[in-house]
């Protein structure tokens, strides 16, 4: 039996879908804006994992609202699987189509509809990505803190509730998604909040979607919070003895209040191939890289202090500046790491992790999670967004190398187990998708259940990205 | 249906069987159980216009098997189970319309364990935040949340309560990292592990803040904690105009001050204030502040503040970072609610609250000031204007029916007019019993998602009904 016949007959959730019919009509309703070709279904289900990519039936290129809602309801007819799908930049495989369906792609949804800066926000639609948005507001003096690395688009961000580098300061998808709209799966669109900053009126709907992976509705507007750019923006480099060195600052920073913009730490593996293909000469030690926001004066004041606890620590070379291109130099160890990893074996393939834990255990976790690279034989670097206690490990591995990929599958079990035991997560920012289904219910237990409730209650027919999450 | 028999979303509520289980809870807790008159009439005040309706009985749990154990038994007699933190909701949450148990968490009151390295305390539902804090003083920590009355953590997580300072601290949704719960079929379920950060499933924990025990009944609650500040400065300044304070509130926050506090008076409560506290301040709008940080950015943003509030014409600007000092300047506010109950002798006071995009905050104040004059009114209004949020105290002479009868259309305009500007009918209190009807006016068919949520969690409708849902 294999992995996927095992999961049907033990999951309550529906499995039975018919996805002849729904084409047929979708091929009547949608003409050019439905596609069956193979190219374009193959470009629509790229897992960016080791999980096997499986096509979708057919893609609709929705336009506005009124074609996903048109599509969802087609989908409900017939019951047929529906994946929704904007830059695909995903990491845990959520654009997969596990059991065929249809592909949404909302990338042609791609309106900024409304920027109130009185109000700090901004109403797009899904398919706008991060990188547009900050052109778009370059004139107000405004921007979308949120980076998760990839150029993605603001619905893939809110589905799996992603994060990034500044998260320690500007808080995830979570805490910057003021209201969404949505076509729920009997076709409605609802609106999750009206536009005030507060709302104590009712279940928070907002968030329920918010990093439900696509599995409940499909979002087809969200409101967004923004940000004053800050008056100065400074860059800081040191680097440490030890991982633990490197945490215990950290924490240090953090209690005392220092409102840090970015930290993050590359461990000595990964400073040694940045070094290597950014030529850099950094001591092959772990790397703490800051940014600091605000007005002159005060991020004067951060980096002071800043350096003043990180030599409590051991911290080295400490260098800052509030010039941007001397801080692009500073931060190039840490905008190239993926392609320093990348480019260390070429003929192999990416795969990146993350998980996340008290920032109390954070060293302890990436300790072990190194000696289990050496002990497991796997090449890998990682890169840590700290101040969340949130890393990274980004693999090279050889996909036909059957002992390679088996023991990468028993690092990625231990990984997820080990943030698990420490009183953290599987995973901090890349979402569940399908690739860490059995480890949501070792880590929530029987709260999987009641998030199962909430499934059945609004999908009944399981047609929204059905085996991603559960 | 006969007289032993109430409805609520389609499911009836039968006295005869709520007697029965009533007596099997007294059977099973003894002296923790009272049905005494007066200890029922303690738990179900309302705070509002509408009738108390007592329990049939209280339950005064010590631990939260005493929780699961009485709600395995309230599940099977299809019993209402009301819990009770300290009553001082406003909004009817703890009434009892279809009687049943009222399960008072006070003795559940423990602080579990302070996690100083990850900036996280673990409460039982029953600690307030006052005892929090006490607790937290040698630690260099704060919680900042603050209702105003000495709330419990578990009655301030389930109606999504903030306060003063959420404009930088945020509210109860961004403050509470985990929850433990005991569900409707009396399981016991953890919505979320320790870390900063999580993508794991969907967010239980913000779904049951907020629910207003209509989910569930928390029993041991996870707060984010925060370094208090090195310095506190705090400042107030007059306006001539609504719209003057609100608009440089606008600015203020714009430019990224970082203001922890900021507070708007409106021209009646500060007469209030001037007779209650023997003040002589002009009878003007005024706008109170408070900045947290190191010294040197507390100067900085009082300074940068006060250079604002000049170009909208504020009067008499005065800071201070000396405590003492501090707290004479806001006096006014920290007194208005007493000003307010004491301004109109003989009458009793009723506290409503909505929430606007702050665009649209003078607007509304200044309309809601208008309707209360046309219809002869009195009620102060006092507002978190940096987060759009404000309260009007409406006093009443209960004896005069006349008077009496315009509250309820008042509050329905009030509720109508935030919401018409993209608002919400309530950003702090919560929905109770009294907001109800303006569910579907703000939130339309989402509602029904929120209502499907309720029934697939808890499908014999026990935890406290007649709440959130008509």
């Amino acid at each position: 039996m294999s992995v996927l016949e095992k999961e049907l007959e033990v999951s309550d959730l529906n499995f039975d879908f018919n996805k002849k019919d729904a084409v047929t009509e979708l091929i009547k309703e949608f003409g050019q804006q439905f596609s069956i070709s193979k190219s374009v279904r193959e470009q629509h289900t790229d897992t960016t994992t080791i999980h096997t990519s499986k096509l979708p039936d057919g893609v609709v290129f929705a336009e506005n609202e009124i074609d996903v809602k048109k599509t969802v309801e087609i989908c409900q007819k017939y019951k047929c699987p529906i994946i929704p799908f904007g830059v695909g930049s995903s990491l845990e495989g959520h654009v997969n189509a596990l059991y065929g369906g249809i592909s949404i792609d909302l990338n042609n949804m791609n309106k900024i509809l409304h920027v109130s800066p009185e109000d700090g926000y901004a109403v797009v639609q899904p398919g706008v990505t991060r990188e547009q948005l900050n052109v778009y507001l370059r004139d107000t003096g405004l921007f979308f803190p949120i980076d998760p690395g990839a150029n993605a688009s603001l619905g893939g961000m809110a589905s799996t509730n992603a994060s990034g580098t500044n998260a320690v300061r500007y808080g995830t998808m979570k805490d910057n998604v003021i209201s969404l709209k949505c076509v729920m799966p009997n076709g409605e669109i609802v609106k999750t909040s009206n536009r005030a900053k507060k709302s104590s009126a009712g279940y928070d709907l907002t968030r329920l979607i918010v990093g439900s992976e696509g599995t409940l509705g499909i979002i087809t507007e969200i409101t967004i919070k923004l940000y004053g750019i800050p008056e100065v923006i400074a860059g800081g480099r040191v680097t440490f003895p030890s991982i633990k060195d490197a945490t215990e600052a950290v924490i240090m920073v953090i209690q005392a209040g220092i409102p840090v913009a970015r930290i993050e730490l590359l461990d000595q593996e990964q400073v040694k191939a940045c070094n290597n293909y950014s030529k850099l000469n950094l001591p092959e030690e772990p790397l703490l890289l800051l940014e600091f926001h605000g007005s002159e004066s005060s991020v004067k004041e951060q980096s002071e202090f800043f350096s003043e606890i990180v030599a409590d620590f051991g911290g080295n070379n400490f260098e800052s500046t509030s010039n941007n291109e001397e801080r692009n130099k500073l931060w190039k160890a840490r905008h190239d790491a993926y392609y320093a990893t990348k480019s260390c074996k070429p003929d192999h393939e990416y795969i990146a992790t993350d998980v996340c834990v008290p920032i109390s255990k954070l060293s302890e976790c990436i300790e072990k999670t190194q000696n289990d690279l050496t002990k497991y034989d796997l090449f890998g670097h990682i890169v840590g967004h700290v101040g969340d206690g949130n890393f990274h490990v980004q693999l090279m591995v050889d996909p036909k190398n059957d002992i390679e990929i088996n023991n990468l599958n028993k690092f990625l079990d231990d990984l997820s187990k080990r943030a698990i035991l420490l009183d953290g997560t599987c995973t901090g920012e890349h979402g569940i998708g399908q690739g860490k289904k059995q480890y949501l219910v070792e880590e929530l237990g029987s709260s999987v259940d009641f998030m199962k409730n909430i499934k059945k209650a609004l999908d009944p027919f399981n047609i929204m990205n059905p085996g991603k999450i559960f | 249906m006969s007289d032993n028999e109430s409805q609520w979303l389609g499911k009836t509520y039968n006295k005869k069987n709520i007697q029965e289980c009533i007596s099997k809870i007294k059977d099973k807790f003894g002296q923790q159980f009272s049905d005494s008159k007066s200890i029922r009439e303690q738990h179900s005040h309302t705070m509002t216009i509408h009738e108390s309706e007592l329990p049939d009985g209280v339950l005064f749990a010590s631990n939260k098997n005493d929780v699961s154990d009485a709600v395995k038994i309230c599940n099977d007699f299809r019993c209402p189970i009301i819990p009770f933190g300290v009553g001082s909701s406003f909004e009817g949450h703890v009434n009892a319309p279809f009687g049943g148990l009222s399960i008072d968490l006070n003795n559940m009151n423990e602080i579990l364990n302070v996690y100083q390295d990850d900036l996280l305390v673990t409460v039982q539902p029953g600690v307030t935040r006052e005892q929090l804090n006490t607790h937290l003083r040698d630690t260099g920590l704060f919680f900042p949340i603050d209702p105003g009355a000495n709330a419990s953590i578990g009655g301030m997580s389930s109606t999504r309560a903030s306060g003063t300072n959420a404009v930088r601290y945020g509210t109860m949704k961004d403050n509470v990292v985990s929850i433990e719960a005991v569900m409707p079929n009396g399981e016991i379920i953890k919505t979320s592990n320790k870390a900063k950060k999580s993508s794991a499933g969907y967010d239980l924990t913000r779904l049951l803040v907020g629910s207003e025990g209509t989910l569930g009944i928390i029993t041991e609650i996870t707060l984010k904690l925060y370094g208090i500040p090195e310095v506190i400065a705090g400042g107030r300044v007059s306006f001539t105009s609504i719209k003057d304070a609100a608009d440089t509130v606008i600015t203020t926050i714009q430019s990224g001050i970082p203001v922890a506090r900021i507070e708007l008076l409106d021209a009646i409560q500060v007469k209030a204030c001037n007779l209650y506290s023997k003040l002589s301040l002009p009878e003007e709008p005024l706008l109170l502040l408070e900045f947290h940080g190191s010294k040197k950015s507390v100067d900085e943003q009082s300074e940068l503040f006060g250079e604002i509030a000049l170009e909208f014409g504020g009067n008499n600007y005065e800071w201070t970072s000396n405590n003492e000092e501090r707290n004479k300047l806001w006096k006014a506010r920290h007194d208005a609610y007493w000003a307010a109950r004491s301004y109109m002798p003989g009458t009793e006071m009723y506290s409503t609250d909505v929430c606007v995009p702050i665009s649209r905050l003078s607007e509304c104040i200044v309309e809601t000031v208008k309707d209360l004059n046309d219809n002869d009114l009195i009620g102060p209004i006092a507002s978190h204007a940096g987060d759009g949020n404000f309260h009007v105290a409406v006093m009443l002479d209960t004896n005069n029916e006349n008077e009496v009868s315009k509250l309820g259309p008042f509050l329905d305009r009030l509720s109508d007019r935030a919401i018409k500007m993209d608002g919400t009918c309530t950003g702090e209190h919560g929905i109770g019993q009294g907001k109800r009807k303006y569910m579907y006016n703000e939130l339309g068919n989402s509602v029904d998602v929120m209502e499907a949520i309720k029934k697939s969690f808890d499908p014999n409708l026990i935890m406290n009904p007649g709440k959130l849902f008509i």
